[in-house]
């Protein structure tokens, strides 16, 4: 579907023995693992162990994934599991009232992966945008925000140039292969939507 | 469909795309990492088929055991490695019945290793911090480990 070392490759690439292959599908998705992990109240204590469980039970599982593109979909059903049943565990020992603790349903679990999928696109075609777009962009989106002026020293560009290049940036940005099936835009991936209805492996 | 999005959209979603990775601690993600160190691993892996806490019906009609001990089975092509957890001790046995050595690998990595009889039993105590996983090489050079168990 993606152009560049799309989810399935990678997961191909770690099933044989590859570590960086593994790594990046590490980067691309332990946001998606970390804020399903968020939203079970879990102890950093807990929240170590459910991170260590789903990724070891990734090593045992990665070579008979059925379906590899659909590793998000099954990363969170996994992270899922391993947070509920952490959750119980905590919950043997002081009792807390299910309406406190729900599991996810399947629409915002779908919406997490989504999400997840689409923020990887993001972070991918970001980091292939030439330094200076990074660094203005990355300027632009500080949080506090930073003024023109500053931008226009720190950079050495004038203040009435920050907006045509801020522009340009984000076209090239919007042409990335990475976003092309996420945005839409000029490329037809846009069309076939997200991958909601793929089986879970 | 073809809803392009404006460059302010584009904006905010890149901040939002960056920010969710700034939320992710590095203690998550290097655990992550070395979790790949077990792929390297020769053992066939035997999985799990039989846990008495999850399959309940078929332990009321199929055994006995007292509802307080955990019963796991694990099993690959060559054994199959039988586990009771109790209270405080682990017992287990390899079949078919055959002599070797049991490790016992944490988090940390390889914490024990016990002697495994010459009618596949050993004995595990204390029981090993969760998640473990049990390797189980016996004379005949055959090795197997385990799935992680969480108790």
């Amino acid at each position: 579907m993606s152009d560049d070392p799309s989810v399935a490759t990678l997961v191909a690439r770690a099933s044989g023995s590859d570590q960086a292959a593994w790594d990046e599908l590490v980067e691309r998705y332990s946001p998606l693992v970390w804020s399903i992990c968020r939203r079970y109240r879990l102890s950093q204590h807990d929240i170590e162990d459910v991170g260590q469980n789903v990724w070891l039970r990734l090593v045992e599982q990665i070579g008979n994934l059925r379906e590899p593109a659909a590793l998000p979909g099954w990363l969170a059903t996994t992270t899922q599991r391993e947070c509920l049943r952490a959750r119980q565990r905590l919950d043997r020992l002081v009792p807390v009232p299910d309406e406190l603790t729900p599991a996810l349903d399947d629409a915002e679990i779908e919406q997490e992966i989504v999400l997840a999928e689409r923020n990887a696109a993001l972070r991918a075609a970001f980091a292939e945008l030439p330094p200076r777009c990074r660094q203005l962009l990355s300027m632009l989106l500080a949080d506090p925000p930073q003024s023109y002026a500053q931008i226009s020293v720190i950079l050495e560009i004038r203040v009435g140039s920050i907006g045509p290049q801020r522009a340009r940036c984000l076209r090239q940005l919007r042409r990335s292969g990475h976003l092309a099936a996420v945005i839409g835009g000029d490329s037809e991936g846009a069309a076939a939507g997200h991958r909601g209805g793929e089986p879970r492996a | 469909m073809h809803e392009d999005w404006d460059d302010e959209r584009l904006m905010e979603a890149l901040a939002g795309a960056l920010r969710e990775r700034q939320a992710v601690p590095p203690w998550f993600t290097d655990t992550a990492s070395s979790a790949y160190a077990w792929h390297s691993i020769d053992a066939e892996l035997a999985q799990l088929t039989y846990d008495s806490s999850r399959d309940h019906e078929l332990s009321a009609s199929l055994r006995s055991e007292a509802a307080s001990i955990r019963a796991l089975t694990f099993t690959s092509a060559h054994l199959s490695v039988e586990l009771e957890i109790a209270e405080s001790s682990l017992v287990g046995q390899i079949l078919p019945p055959r002599d070797g050595t049991v490790e016992v690998h944490t988090r940390a990595g390889l914490t024990m290793a016990v002697p495994v009889d010459e009618i596949g039993c050993f004995a595990i105590e204390p029981i090993p911090p969760s998640p473990f996983r049990l390797q189980c090489r016996t004379r005949d050079g055959t090795d197997v480990v385990t799935g992680w168990v969480t108790l």
